[in-house]
């Protein structure tokens, strides 16, 4: 399986934010979720990769291709979803595909057409009476009709109801089903990629935590509780994060094995992603 | 493709205005064939060609502003700053010879605007464009908010100046017969080339801008 994407050594200031040595790589034909909690980095980490921010330092490889050398060729490949749209709301939807499908040299009039029907839009509506979902939707019509081999999206479930986040990830799921696609999406929910992600990267202060397959990032940490009393200074270094109270403890841990060994009759479960996350930024459940 | 794309991007968010743009563009000649018939085919044209330029591209201006991030989701496509940059400059160019159009109209019809001629476009191309090539790489330095104030106080200003420069009749437009020798395609060659080096200026502040 090879890299559809790889970034290397990523600096970037932004104020008092910056990001450093930021290093990955997403391998095509996988859905790969970028968490983090609010401020962690995950926008001006994508807003990076796009040249819609300049960088101080770091490689940037699209499809084996240097953005740098190839930006226009790279982006006539990508799909992009950003944080609520970014569009000029006082157009209609035609209007604004127009626009957009110019820049494409495989724009599909009718990819477009079918996903403005699947998603029940009129192209005649203008962008601004628009619900968060629909404008969702709308820009996902957008990025999906040129044939793009890697999607890219801030954010995009964000803000919406369940019921279009689903339809949403069966979008996604649909598109993945052709071959040599990826999908690259940042998110801070994280119920939603234990539904369809099969690749994590987590992002936290401007660093990457991990980079890991969901389903062993999954097996490898487990929620551990059980009596406080039983917790020693040896026990609570093996816990990445450990919340302590009169009735008991709650931490999570790479190492339950040992914990299991000190602690026979704790109580082991398995986290959730979230759970992940929140273990390795010190965040309590 | 693009760049017409990018320049038809302008025309639609700007839509609401530009057909005021061009009223304004077809009563002001008329405005200065009343109150000043003397100068009414040159300061007629003049003013409309560069009010109509200049309060176009302040409305663009105020939309991008307004939906700020629409720029990076065009960034994001393959679209090249560049051509964002040029599609600017292209637009300012359609407006002038839409100006030039309109008021080559109505010379047709009013006798007393009849001073128009190619000369007077060129000399007016260039004026505009001297105007405009100040004015773009600054948008793109300060941005909307603190150009507008900047600019809008110079442009307020300038009737109340050459209304002066009339009473006073330090005003000489007699320049045109100074640039007169040379000819109409040098004129429009030395805009052009002002354009072009303001068009360069504005593509490198805006290649390290963040969207």
């Amino acid at each position: 399986m090879s890299d559809i994407l790889t970034v290397d050594g990523l600096n970037k200031s932004y104020g008092k934010f910056s990001l450093t040595d930021v290093t990955f790589s997403l391998p095509e034909g996988c859905i790969t979720g970028f968490i983090g909690i609010n401020g962690a980095g995950k926008t001006t980490t994508l807003r990076t990769l796009l040249g819609l921010s300049n960088k101080l330092s770091g490689n940037i490889r699209f499809f084996g291709l240097d953005m740098d050398k190839n930006e226009r060729a790279i982006k006539d490949r990508i799909g992009v979803v950003l944080d609520d749209g970014c569009f000029y709301e006082e157009l209609s939807l035609s209007e604004m595909k127009s626009i957009i499908a110019a820049a494409y040299t495989s724009w599909s009039e009718k990819d477009f057409k079918r996903y403005m029907d699947v998603f029940s839009l009129d192209p005649k509506q203008k962008i601004n009476t628009l619900s968060k979902g629909m404008r969702m939707k709308y820009a996902l019509a957008l990025a999906l009709s040129h044939n793009a081999e890697l999607l890219i999206m801030d954010e995009p479930t964000s803000g919406l109801d369940p019921m279009i986040r689903s339809q949403l990830l069966k979008t996604l799921t649909e598109y993945m089903e052709n071959d040599g696609k990826g999908v690259f999406f940042s998110t801070h929910i994280t119920s939603d990629l234990d539904k369809i992600a099969d690749m994590l990267i987590m992002i936290d202060n401007g660093q990457i935590v991990f980079q890991e397959e969901k389903d062993t990032l999954l097996d490898t940490y487990r929620i551990v509780k059980g009596d406080v009393r039983s917790l020693t200074d040896d026990i609570r270094r093996l816990f990445l994060n450990l919340s302590e109270t009169a009735f008991g403890f709650t931490g999570i841990t790479k190492q339950v094995s040992e914990v299991r060994s000190y602690i026979p009759d704790v109580i082991v479960e398995r986290p959730t992603i979230e759970d992940i996350m929140l273990g390795n930024i010190g965040g309590e459940r | 493709m693009m760049l017409f794309s990018l320049i038809k991007k302008d025309f639609l968010i700007a839509k609401k205005y530009v057909l005021l743009m061009l009223i304004l563009a077809v009563v002001i000649p008329l405005f200065m064939l009343w109150q000043l018939p003397e100068f009414a085919g040159i300061l007629g044209f003049m003013l409309s060609a560069i009010f109509a330029s200049f309060m176009l591209l302040q409305y663009v201006y105020q939309k991008e502003y307004q939906f700020s991030k629409a720029a990076a989701l065009l960034c994001a496509a393959p679209f090249s700053r560049k051509t964002m940059v040029l599609s600017k400059y292209i637009f300012f160019i359609v407006i002038y010879m839409i100006c030039c159009l309109i008021f080559w109209i109505e010379t047709l019809f009013i006798y007393g605007l009849r001073t128009s001629n190619l000369r007077l476009f060129a000399l007016t191309f260039l004026a505009t464009s001297v105007f405009i090539s100040v004015y773009l790489p600054v948008q793109y330095k300060l941005g909307y908010d603190r150009a507008k104030f900047a600019f809008i106080a110079v442009f307020m200003a300038s009737p109340i100046t050459l209304s002066l420069l009339l009473k006073t009749e330090t005003l000489n437009l007699n320049f045109l017969s100074m640039i007169s020798p040379y000819p109409v395609f040098g004129i429009v060659l030395i805009s052009f080339f002002v354009l072009a080096i303001s068009t360069y200026i504005s593509m490198r502040i805006y290649d390290k801008t963040d969207l």
